[in-house]
């Protein structure tokens, strides 16, 4: 129990008043203000934190155990007084408005002070009237603590003595003022009908009833609305976020946003279920539209402004469907307000230290790696990523949505949540790799460094709170990320200790693994890729000489996420994986010199589909009444749609076309090592979501023959654009991220066929890709790293200098083009059987041709850098990396034992599918295997062509011919020698003339269609942005129109 | 296969074919050059000459050697090429003749032409030639659109007899040549024939090597044994993919014999065509690969699926 005595919730009321009042008593400038405000906010917090341990940790939930108390003032009984509550909400968020006021105003300690000792006072009564506003139970009374709090916020704005933001003091004013006329007829009203202020008693008397009633509930309805700032009547409230200290708007987003939405919580109960839909449909409104209208803003402080006017537009959405969410609706409401309220708060207070407010300017963040830290995690916290409590109050949210049927509503939640992670990202890449040498450094000495690193803190708290109440949730494991937190904060250390902790951690969590996998060959042959291959990139770490700050912890959060993946239990553990998959990746990929715009589209796309991933989740949870792995099967709730959704959702992963613009450059441009893991293993992430999506849809349904149609093609069209792309490449990287666009078409292809060979051909894909891909990434990588260029014309004759990675590329080359002996043929043949036993005639026919169309962007690759002419600024160049080296060396000693056994994979992995495909297996005797069309013979190929490989040697060597090396220019060459190699050195535009035949099908159709969106969505924002004129009267009309506008859609609609 | 003995009698075999294989080939080479002679007006060469050629190269003393690779360059080819005559069956009923064809199907066959292509084109790349890559870049170009009609026809006759054992589909056009699949499947032999003269390295489609233009291309560097290596392939070779279209669509040879004739008969066809048409430049005779060809194979595959 709470001691009343000592934390009553009345002394914050009593408390405010009082210090405000004796503060006018100082002098100006003296540091006595201060202390009092500090310690005041202190006294509000320690109380809300009282009343909140005591029903967070009594009852554990806030229903039992603690009883929410209620102060009467002078000891009458309601409607004769005014009566406060202090119950689990109220608690939380009186807490949630006192942290932001202490933090707040220790963050304005030196604003303040030039302010004067009248701001403090003025600072001190804001933060009691917001408490004020979520405490009381009588409506008069809500309208003085909200009057108190305009008043409080204008003198604010305006103490600050600066021109714009006196007109931005102005503007407020009117609102305000607007605002309460409406509010008070409203209370007027419904103190006539109802007889009674007190919000409990006017709920017994049933307003919507009575004529009257029903127009005091628009009044006030509207105006509590209209304090929430909705879309678009809220130009008032932007200048507003604008013009005010940072600190101020801090406090405005964080607290005076939970406050507006709490009021309307309470009022909105004595309404009609018209109401809810009526605060439902402009949240959704104002959601849409301010995210939209984000789109066109250069400023940063304005940006953030109207990003908080789009979460608290959410926030309506949720309160109006308060009887969907049921039960729920709290813990989504918190949710969102906790990741809104503490993450705007910290991007406020970054505002504030920065000297200039153009999104281009925050790159001068990274001068201070711990604001940049503070700046990513609220921009993912914002967008609803993991680990942060915005994740699972959205996944609850269209869950529930969509369990009750409203897809629409879903769909626009989800939409604006897209546009706002449009501006956010981008802003984001601006902080990460804008070029920040002629910036000011950030001004952040510890009073104002302190708030945003506490919310910081806070937030992942927050989020880690959140998940561990959550059903489905509770169970999680959170030893990788304590892992990971480890290495963060071993950072400072140099890359090899970080590194070789790393691989220990990795390792020792295969082999915690392992027990847990065995017999589930599936899930351990992904397991095998996704952390043996973090093994093996992180073995060639080792060759980075420094600190190589921040690159471990992010590794390791993309590793863990495909960890999460693979250990998934229900849907919401794997969607969090995907996500947290998906943050790691991007930091990942966004650390290339020239990957800021690559990062970004690859951000985009992620968002994208993992939002259409969580859709189609939702909708399979919806039919199947759980969200275990299991709800994928058989869908039942729109069947089409939701399967159609995941698989695009893992579609943009697999970079397939239409979706995969963003690979080519943002793997183009990656480190070596880094790009390994994001096409070597990263890819076959979306591979395993697919096959876990296809193995729950099956082919029988009536549904699915459209959708794999679809999908089939997809897959072949990947094959065909993206190896004709490869060829047309000048940058050895972008050459392999075509590549592998079209590798994973193959994968894509034969899964589309749900038949045992195509399921082998992808499972074997996915391995052998794995293996002479992960070659590629590092021989390649390592050398561009070396040579400092990608671009192959500025190599040649690398074979002399470099013998090891010759090989490598042979081998791998030879493999990934299914030239028989190596085991790449398997898979070629299995196409051929496939292709015949399925009758997919056609789209098996541009997988073939796609093969051979692979040849050449191989054959360019390696004579274009191995082979022809040496440069001469190459001739003393060494051997890549010996810790590139051994890794490649590993991987093809896998290939080579492939190679002699192709039966060592394809047979467990045929038996296995034979579970879910029984028809058309391999039968496997030794290393031949036999299908109904055909056989292959894997060890006798081998030893066939090697014997007469051999043979045809020993002949050559047996007519004992006298050999001379000759020197490099010693070419025919109509009988000059050439001077310089790059005279004769064949590679730039290797293949023009194949460009001349076919480069049409190669016209960037996809990203013009992507550009053409953005376009249009662009040209939208700047179209309705011009509403806001900047002028005090016509935000005024905007409001009376709004209202007008309202009252009838409200009155068509009863 | 286990009638037919033991290891070192498959190799005394495997030779024997080789041997027979490779006549054939040079004295169609021979002959093929004396045809061209008399059609420009010319007396030729003797239909010998070809053998001549070969042991003069092999008898040359000195090697220029450029590196590894560019030695090993006509080893891979010689391979592939002495491997695809051992991977196909080459005497329909006779095991002995069959040789390695146990291994693999059609498919390996099919994949194993490139092995000898990709191990030229890496040997003569080294050399430093510009002249080796420019014909590389020509004939990998236009191998894409020249395995257009290829795959098409070569799936037309998979699907037709369900089977990519190469024996099993001989088998099933025995009984007279109403039974080939030259008669019962017209529209995908005749896509398979313009496939063939696609990979013949003949004119209409010889911009790979290109005589005079870009010296011959690949081999340009390629000299003495080396050169002895590659000829011999070149004997070799076009047998090789002669006798897999007469498996095929032609019937298949139940003996030497008939092996020669329609080998002759085909290998013939391409010199035909080759006489008369001057050279295709590369983006010229990929368009063309994309238009009858291709409609020729995809109507050869719809009829079937309508059928």
């Amino acid at each position: 129990m709470v001691d009343q005595l000592f934390f009553n919730p009345i002394y914050i009321i009593g408390i405010g008043l009082a210090a405000a009042f004796f503060l006018g008593f100082f002098h100006r400038g003296t540091l006595a203000p201060r202390i009092i405000m500090v310690a005041v906010t202190a006294a509000f917090t320690i109380i809300s934190l009282a009343w909140m341990q005591a029903f967070l940790l009594q009852g554990q939930t806030a229903e039992h155990g603690q009883a929410a108390a209620q102060v009467f003032t002078a000891g009458f009984q309601p409607p004769f007084s005014i009566n406060l509550r202090m119950g689990a909400e109220e608690a939380f968020l009186t807490l949630l408005i006192n942290i932001s006021g202490l933090l707040g105003g220790i963050y304005l300690l030196d604003t303040l002070k030039k302010m004067g000792s009248h701001a403090v006072s003025v600072f001190i009564i804001l933060i009691m009237g917001m408490n004020g506003i979520i405490m009381t139970r009588d409506i008069f009374n809500l309208f003085v603590f909200m009057e108190i709090v305009s008043i409080a916020v204008a003198g604010l704005i305006v103490l600050q003595k600066e021109t714009n933001s006196l007109a931005a003091g102005f503007k407020y004013m009117i609102a305000a003022g607007i605002i309460s006329v409406f509010l008070l007829l409203g209370i007027i009203l419904a103190y006539a009908v109802g007889g009674s202020l007190n919000i409990d008693f006017l709920t017994a008397a049933d307003l919507p009833g009575a004529k009257a009633g029903m127009i005091a509930l628009f009044f006030l309805v509207i105006a509590l609305l209209l304090e929430l700032k909705p879309f678009p009547a809220n130009g008032w409230a932007l200048d507003v976020y604008d013009a005010a200290p940072a600190g101020v708007s801090a406090i405005l987003a964080a607290a005076g946003s939970a406050a507006a939405y709490y009021a309307l919580v309470k009022i909105l109960p004595l309404g009609s279920s018209s109401h809810y839909t009526l605060v439902a449909a402009a949240g959704a409104v104002t959601f849409l539209g301010s995210n939209l209208l984000g789109l066109k803003q250069h400023r940063g402080r304005r940006l953030l402004g109207y990003s908080s006017v789009g979460q608290v537009g959410l926030l309506l959405i949720i309160l109006g469907f308060s009887e969907v969410l049921g039960a729920q609706r709290d813990y989504i409401a918190a949710g969102i307000i906790l990741s809104h309220s503490l993450a705007k708060a910290i991007l406020f207070w970054l505002a504030g230290m920065l000297k200039q407010d153009g999104l281009e300017a925050w790159a001068a963040l990274r001068k201070k790696p711990i604001l940049l830290i503070l700046f990513g995690s609220a921009v993912f916290a914002l967008v609803g990523f993991p680990p942060f409590p915005s994740f699972f109050a959205k996944w609850e949210l269209i869950l529930l949505l969509n369990g009750g049927r409203f897809y629409l509503w879903s769909a626009v939640i989800l939409g604006a949540s897209f546009l706002e992670a449009v501006y956010l990202f981008r802003w984001f890449g601006y902080a990460l790799k804008m070029d920040n040498e002629k910036l000011a450094e950030p001004e952040a000495p510890l009073f104002r460094l302190l708030p945003p690193i506490v919310f910081g803190i806070l937030l992942y708290g927050a989020g880690w709170y959140m998940g561990s109440i959550l059903e489905g949730f509770a169970n999680f494991s959170y030893i990788p990320l304590a892992f990971i937190l480890f290495l963060a904060l071993i950072d400072r250390l140099p890359a090899w200790i970080k590194n070789t902790v790393s691989i220990a951690g990795v390792t020792f969590y295969i082999i915690d693994l392992y027990p847990r996998l065995e017999g589930d060959l599936l899930r351990l042959i992904f397991a095998g890729i996704f952390l043996i291959g973090a093994v093996l990139t992180l073995l060639s770490g080792y060759y980075y000489k420094g600190r190589r700050a921040g690159f471990y912890p992010l590794a390791l959060t993309m590793f863990a996420g495909l960890a999460v993946l693979i250990e998934a239990a229900n849907l919401l553990e794997f969607f969090y994986g995907w996500e947290l998959m998906t943050i790691g990746s991007y930091f990942l990929l966004i650390r290339g010199k020239k990957s800021m715009p690559h990062g970004y589209s690859y951000m985009l796309f992620s968002v994208g589909g993992s939002f259409a991933m969580l859709f189609g989740f939702s909708l399979a949870a919806a039919g199947a009444g759980s969200i275990a792995m299991s709800a994928l099967t058989g869908v039942t709730v729109l069947p089409m749609l939701a399967y159609s959704l995941m698989l695009v959702g893992f579609l943009t992963k697999t970079a397939s076309v239409g979706l995969h613009i963003w690979l080519p450059g943002a793997h183009g441009e990656a480190v070596a090592d880094i790009h390994f893991m994001a096409s070597a293993i990263l890819l076959k992430a979306g591979v395993f979501g697919l096959i876990t999506v296809l193995l729950g849809m099956g082919a029988e349904a009536s549904y699915t023959g459209p959708i794999l149609f679809v999908l089939g093609w997809i897959g072949a069209l990947s094959a065909l654009l993206g190896n004709i792309s490869a060829s047309f490449q000048e940058s050895a990287k972008r050459l392999l991220a075509w590549s592998s666009i079209g590798q994973l078409g193959y994968i894509v292809f034969g899964l589309a066929t749900m038949s045992h060979l195509g399921w082998l051909i992808a499972i074997s894909y996915s391995v052998t890709h794995f293996l002479y891909k992960g070659i590629l990434f590092l021989v390649i990588g390592g050398i561009a790293l070396k040579l400092g260029t990608p671009y192959m014309y500025k190599m040649g004759g690398l074979i002399k200098r470099m013998p090891f990675s010759f090989l490598a590329v042979l081998i791998a080359i030879i493999t990934l083009s299914g030239v028989p002996p190596l085991v790449g043929f398997a898979a070629k043949w299995i196409t051929y059987n496939l292709i015949i036993s399925e009758g997919i005639y056609y789209q098996g026919f541009i997988v073939l041709i796609s093969g051979i169309v692979a040849f050449l962007y191989l054959f360019r690759m390696i004579y274009t850098m191995f082979l022809g002419q040496l440069k001469d600024n190459l001739r003393t160049v060494r051997e890549i990396n010996i810790w590139f080296l051994i890794p490649v060396y590993l991987l093809l000693a896998a290939i080579m034992v492939l190679s002699f056994f192709p039966n060592m994979l394809l047979r467990p992995v045929g038996e296995m599918l034979s579970g879910y495909f029984p028809d058309g297996a391999i039968a496997w005797t030794g290393t031949l295997g036999t299908t109904r069309l055909g056989y292959y013979d894997g060890g006798a190929i081998m030893y066939v062509i090697g014997g007469i490989f051999v043979a045809a040697l020993l002949f050559f060597f047996s007519l004992r011919k006298r050999t001379q090396q000759v020197k490099q220019f010693n070419i025919f060459y109509s009988g000059e020698a050439p001077s310089r190699p790059e005279l004769s050195h064949f590679s730039y535009n290797f293949f023009a003339h194949y460009q001349k035949a076919i480069g049409v099908l190669t016209l960037p159709l996809v990203t013009n269609f992507w550009n053409w969106l953005s376009g249009i969505l662009h040209g939208t924002a700047d179209f309705f942005r011009r509403i806001y004129t900047g002028n005090g009267q016509t935000y005024a009309y905007h409001l009376v129109l709004y209202i007008v506008v309202v009252f009838f859609l409200q009155r068509g609609g009863m | 296969m286990s009638s037919f003995g033991s290891v070192p009698v498959k190799i005394l075999y495997a030779l024997l074919s080789i041997f027979i294989v490779m006549n054939i080939g040079l004295l169609l080479q021979g002959v093929t050059r004396k045809i061209y002679a008399r059609v420009s007006k010319r007396i030729g060469i003797r239909f010998y000459q070809p053998y001549i050629d070969l042991v003069k190269n092999y008898f040359l003393r000195d090697l220029v050697s450029h590196g590894v690779m560019f030695y090993l360059g006509p080893i891979f080819r010689l391979t592939s090429g002495v491997g695809m005559i051992l991977f196909i069956p080459l005497i329909y009923g006779s095991p002995v003749f069959s040789n390695f064809s146990f291994s693999g199907d059609a498919v390996l066959v099919l994949y194993f032409m490139f092995f000898g292509t990709l191990g030229m084109a890496l040997g003569s790349g080294e050399s430093g030639q510009p002249y080796s890559a420019i014909g590389v870049a020509r004939g990998l170009a236009q191998v894409t659109a020249a395995e257009i009609p290829l795959i098409l026809s070569f799936l037309a006759v998979f699907i037709q007899y369900q089977t990519l054992s190469i024996s099993t589909i001989v088998g099933a056009q025995q009984g007279g040549f109403m039974h080939w699949t030259m008669i019962t499947n017209p529209l995908a032999t005749a896509t398979a024939l313009l496939a063939f003269l696609g990979s013949m390295m003949r004119s209409p489609f010889d911009v790979v090597l290109a005589p005079q233009e870009i010296p011959i291309g690949p081999p340009t560097e390629y000299h003495g044994a080396f050169l002895g290596i590659l000829q011999t392939n070149r004997a070799i070779f076009p047998i090789a993919k002669t006798i897999l279209y007469v498996n095929l669509f032609f019937g298949g040879a139940g003996n030497w014999f008939e092996f020669i004739i329609k080998a002759f008969l085909l290998y013939m066809w391409s010199v035909v065509v080759g006489t008369v048409f001057p050279r295709y430049r590369v983006d010229h005779s990929i368009r063309w690969f994309l238009k009858v060809p291709l409609a020729l194979g995809l109507l050869s595959i719809i009829f079937l699926q309508i059928g």
